[in-house]
């Protein structure tokens, strides 16, 4: 059956990427932002490249994830908070996906202690939802080529539950990625790194942040 | 969001506020728009859901596409494919809301946490199976012995209000008549 998902932030660089990517899969989409106008025209964007696509701007975010079956919340590690203490009743026991990279201003370190991640800070706001990471280590120009230099990008996956890690996987998969289940959410620590260390590089060597993380093996 | 659903609950079982918490911290909420689904036949039951607001159907569709209504759900009700739920079969009924509609759903792993933790909510759930139990049969004798008139007036004793709510050929298919007949039990009952 059709899944509604709810893109908090969806005007927003990762936000509308995500929303223009999943849009092509069997999903319902309810994007929502602080400002109307920005989030409808992305919600318009959407729907003249691909008029069956089920789409639709909202300017309230708690109505928006009442709805929904998943929630992403595309918003900075700084905003986290507050969307959190909108959402945290309607978003009980809902897979909320948490994208946001701790990264600081000037992209050469984290803003959250050692010991933490984003997607678990987002957990302890939100005791009663699944929040899965996804979706950090990729930038938003990703979205829209996937497979770069002949390679599919690799998307990883971390949480505790194990069907919404099977149900975030699938939705990966939709976006155009490979997905990786990197573990427990404890792994975004490390995944909220390597991001931090994908865009030094992208800085240091000008890959003009269409660039991504490729596990080799046999 | 789910004032209705601890009124009934409460009506039931008597809970503790920590209790209610530990009830609330397992609940789904979720809003359905007018004809919505919640539910698709082929897809496994993995919620049972209540009514706070709104009204739903459960209805089967049978192999020349006719659907045939096997259940309303208006607020207070529960409403679900228990087979599929408790089973984990595919559901053989489509739910999906007559109205736009706000939902308290119990998944399938808060269901057995709750049986597993809370007494309390075990009780709740074998008077809620009793409860569904006992209104099969009531609709298994209607149907099969009762005459037409009289399978009307059961029918509106048990939802009072619905045929202001809901339109005449749903509740012909819950009936399992024709619309045409359904209308000449209500004009014949109308005149008594």
């Amino acid at each position: 059956m059709t899944q509604t998902i709810a893109i908090i932030g969806a005007s927003g660089n990762m936000g509308s990427a995500l929303a223009k990517s999943l849009s092509k899969g069997d999903y319902r989409l309810l994007l929502c932002a602080n400002n109307l106008d920005k989030v409808q025209a992305v919600a318009d964007e959407i729907k003249r490249d691909n008029p069956a696509a089920n789409v639709e701007a909202l300017d309230c975010t708690v109505d928006a994830s009442w709805e929904a079956d998943i929630i992403i919340a595309a918003v900075p590690y700084a905003a986290e908070k507050e969307v959190a203490e909108r959402i945290r009743q309607v978003a009980n026991q809902k897979i909320v996906i948490s994208i946001a990279n701790l990264v600081n201003e000037s992209f050469d370190g984290a803003v959250t202690a050692p010991n933490t991640s984003a997607a678990e800070e987002l957990q302890r706001l939100l005791p009663n939802s699944k929040v899965i990471k996804a979706f950090n280590t990729t930038f938003a120009a990703d979205f829209a080529t996937p497979v770069i230099d002949g390679k599919q990008v690799d998307a990883f996956v971390a949480g505790q539950d194990e069907e919404a890690l099977q149900t975030v996987s699938e939705l990966v998969r939709v976006a155009g990625f490979n997905p990786i289940v990197a573990g427990d959410l404890s792994v975004s620590r490390t995944l909220e790194h390597m991001q931090i260390l994908l865009m030094q590089l992208t800085l240091k060597y000008n890959y003009n942040w269409l660039a991504g993380w490729k596990i080799l093996h046999q | 969001m789910y004032d209705l659903f601890f009124q009934k609950f409460n009506e039931k079982v008597q809970l503790t506020g920590e209790e209610q918490v530990q009830i609330l911290d397992h609940l789904t909420f979720k809003k359905l728009r007018k004809k919505q689904y919640l539910l698709q036949e082929g897809d496994v039951c993995k919620a049972i859901a209540f009514v706070e607001k709104g009204a739903l159907r459960a209805y089967s569709v049978d192999e020349n596409s006719a659907e045939h209504i096997i259940q309303f759900g208006l607020e207070g009700w529960t409403i679900a494919d228990l087979y599929s739920f408790l089973t984990g079969e595919p559901a053989t009924y489509n739910i999906d809301a007559l109205e736009d509609s706000e939902l308290v759903l119990i998944s399938k792993t808060a269901h057995e946490e709750l049986l597993q933790t809370m007494p309390k909510y075990e009780t709740y759930t074998r008077l809620n199976i009793t409860g569904a139990y006992l209104a099969m049969q009531r609709r298994l004798t209607s149907i099969i012995g009762s005459s037409l008139d009289e399978r009307y007036q059961d029918f509106i004793a048990l939802y009072p209000h619905i045929a202001q709510r809901v339109p005449q050929h749903m509740i012909a298919s819950y009936m399992g008549l024709t619309p045409e007949t359904l209308s000449r039990i209500r004009r014949r009952i109308s005149k008594k």
